[in-house]
């Protein structure tokens, strides 16, 4: 080729200068597409980090057994809601060797006050196992222990967010609360925990199981032993979860009497959740990026449309340079070139804005969003095969003028 | 050896009905050395002639040697290095760069002829102080008469130091006095030994080359030295100058 690489980039540089404006505007389709390729798939990770996060948040090698067939969907869960018992958690710990700890849980919505200040939180009736299965550490004070457990007495712990609403900067311990308009000792505060699945953990309220059943929600009519919606269980070590989960499974069915029918409850890894959340999340990423390489495509048609325009408004100048001994392909190699340099500074740029929406949405977002090299890499490569691809038209066009058409034009 | 050697050169644009013959069985013989202008009314072939010989078309049938190259069976991109290394071009309209300066204007053939850059500064300078502008090098063509840009245009059109120097009405944009001054720099080129073909209306301009060349339609149909054709047509008022 009679008409090199570095001629050709700096010719294209000083023309692309002549005309700031428009340059600029051809740019900014794809410095859209590559900036929301960057956050959008940055985005997409720190959601699914996130999910993950929350999931490993639960505890690892937890077990979470609820009532009703999760498989069938959420109605079945409800009709079916108060299958599991209190006496079914302790037959867990009991019988089933995998098992580490085993916490029950029932909780309900209530109304927490101290004189005049009031607050709404969620009270979960459980018992001290609680800590080791759901790793919670305690700011203040102590956790219900073995003796509240066994007797009727009034103690409650408080999340960390109750606690400031009711108590300010106050020490609560030993102090009293009403929940539900009955008087509980606070014995303890959480240290603060966050929110997992958009519940605030830091808005709960921890009493013994025994006192929400006998003195908050009653005795159910019919029932043996209260339900409770949840049964956290750890498994003894890292290897017995799946193990757990078998024995449970089958424990359960006895003591359920479903012989000929299906499980009335679920036992779930934290494993199966976070296979299920990263399906989930899998496809939100995809979605994502996908969105954003459209607008990367529409980036492309624009620098397209743009170059077409200016092959029209340079038909005097191609011509010129075909007269004066310029071949085709130094006429649709300069045409390229000037569509691959507007691709690449446009991809330079919209990268730049990708990397600060991502800082943007770290500092806005619980989403911690990672700036990923691979996202940054695939973008410039994709932005400049667009200029390249988008290129083609416009530069076979202009290389296929005719000289004296072109001269008369 | 003829520079430009056209022989039973047809020209034929359209197919069928539409067929139009802008060139029937030309013949002609231009010497190196030569100062020729092509006349003839519009429609009568003389640029598509032109263009011929420019090499910026090819001929429906016949042959062209350009220097002894049988140019009208050549492909495109060694037609293109034809144009760049033997031809140089002025045209009515100038058709400079503006968004390059004069002397950078003037070093775009080079680039196109692989010339190593550092000599391609002080060519193109060279060649802009042989027409007269050696002082006008950084000013772009908007900062420029007309004369001076088409002064710049004959810089860039012998920088590559052609055989031929092919000029397509390049007195038309411009007054008369500077039409002058442009055919001034064209004698003195002629001078030193380049072939100067032009095409012109201008009765004044053609009369200062050595041969003029009148088509009509499609045809020559006088070649004449020009000092015999003032004799012929003594009729014809001269323009104030």
């Amino acid at each position: 080729m009679a008409f090199n690489l570095l001629e050709n980039t700096s010719m294209a540089v000083k023309t692309l200068g002549a005309n700031k404006l428009r340059s600029g505007l051809t740019m900014l389709g794809i410095i859209i597409g590559n900036a929301s390729v960057i956050a959008m798939v940055a985005a997409g990770q720190a959601a699914q980090s996130y999910v993950t996060r929350q999931f490993e948040s639960l505890g690892t090698n937890v077990l979470f057994v609820t009532p009703g067939d999760a498989q069938r969907g959420p109605t079945a869960g409800v009709s079916r809601a108060d299958t599991l018992t209190l006496a079914d958690a302790e037959a867990i710990a009991a019988e089933v060797l995998a098992v580490g700890a085993v916490s029950p849980e029932k909780n309900q919505r209530l109304r927490v006050t101290r004189g005049a200040a009031e607050t709404q939180a969620n009270v979960i009736g459980t018992t001290p196992e609680y800590v080791p299965v759901r790793q919670i550490d305690l700011a203040q004070g102590r956790f219900l222990n073995p003796v509240d457990a066994q007797s009727d007495l009034r103690m409650a712990v408080l999340g960390s967010e109750v606690a400031q609403t009711l108590f300010g900067a106050q020490d609560p311990i030993n102090q009293g609360v009403r929940i539900d308009n009955i008087r509980f000792t606070v014995v303890g505060v959480v240290t603060p925990r966050g929110s997992s699945f958009g519940q605030n953990q830091d808005e709960a309220v921890y009493i013994p199981i025994q006192v929400m059943v006998d003195q908050i929600t009653g005795q159910e009519v019919g029932k043996t032993s209260p339900s409770v919606q949840t049964i956290a269980v750890s498994a003894s070590d890292a290897t017995s979860a799946s193990a757990a989960q078998y024995q449970i499974t089958n424990l359960l069915r006895l003591r359920h009497g479903l012989l000929n029918r299906e499980d009335d409850f679920t036992v779930q890894s934290q494993q199966d959740l976070l296979d299920t959340a990263a399906s989930i999340t899998d496809i939100l990423v995809l979605v994502l990026a996908f969105t954003a390489g459209i607008s990367l495509l529409v980036g492309g048609i624009g620098i397209m449309n743009i170059m077409l325009v200016s092959v029209t408004e340079r038909t005097r100048e191609i011509g010129l340079r075909k007269a004066i001994g310029a071949r085709g392909s130094d006429i649709s190699a300069q045409f390229t070139i000037e569509a691959i340099i507007l691709a690449v500074i446009g991809g330079a740029i919209g990268t730049g804005l990708g990397i600060g929406s991502i800082l943007v949405l770290t500092l806005a977002t619980p989403l911690s969003a990672g700036i990923s090299l691979s996202a940054i890499a695939i973008s410039f490569t994709v932005s400049g095969s667009t200029g390249l691809i988008f290129g083609l038209l416009p530069a076979r066009r202009a290389a296929q003028l005719d000289p004296i058409v072109a001269l008369r034009s | 050896m003829a520079l430009i050697h056209l022989q039973q050169i047809n020209k034929v644009y359209g197919v069928g009905d539409l067929e139009v013959h802008a060139l029937r069985d030309v013949n002609l013989s231009i010497n190196p050395g030569e100062y020729c202008a092509i006349v003839g009314a519009s429609g009568s072939g003389k640029s598509t002639a032109m263009n011929l010989i420019g090499c910026l078309d090819r001929p429906t049938r016949g042959s062209y040697r350009l220097d002894g190259v049988p140019v009208n069976t050549l492909e495109a991109d060694a037609l293109a290095d034809i144009r760049n290394r033997k031809i140089g071009f002025v045209f009515q309209q100038f058709h400079l760069l503006p968004q390059l300066t004069a002397v950078e204007n003037v070093m775009l053939p080079m680039v196109y002829a692989n010339v190593p850059k550092p000599q391609r500064r002080s060519r193109a300078t060279k060649a802009l102080q042989k027409v007269g502008l050696g002082n006008r090098l950084h000013n772009r063509p908007n900062q420029l008469s007309g004369g001076q840009q088409q002064r710049v245009a004959i810089a860039r059109a012998i920088v590559n130091r052609p055989k031929l120097l092919l000029a397509d009405e390049p007195t038309g944009a411009l007054d008369s006095q500077t039409s002058q001054s442009i055919m001034d720099i064209f004698a003195s080129l002629n001078r030193d030994g380049m072939t100067l073909v032009m095409v012109t209306h201008d009765e004044v301009v053609a009369r200062q080359c050595d041969r003029v060349i009148t088509f009509r339609d499609g045809q020559v149909l006088s070649d004449t030295p020009a000092i015999l054709l003032q004799v012929q047509d003594h009729h014809v008022p001269q323009r104030p100058t």
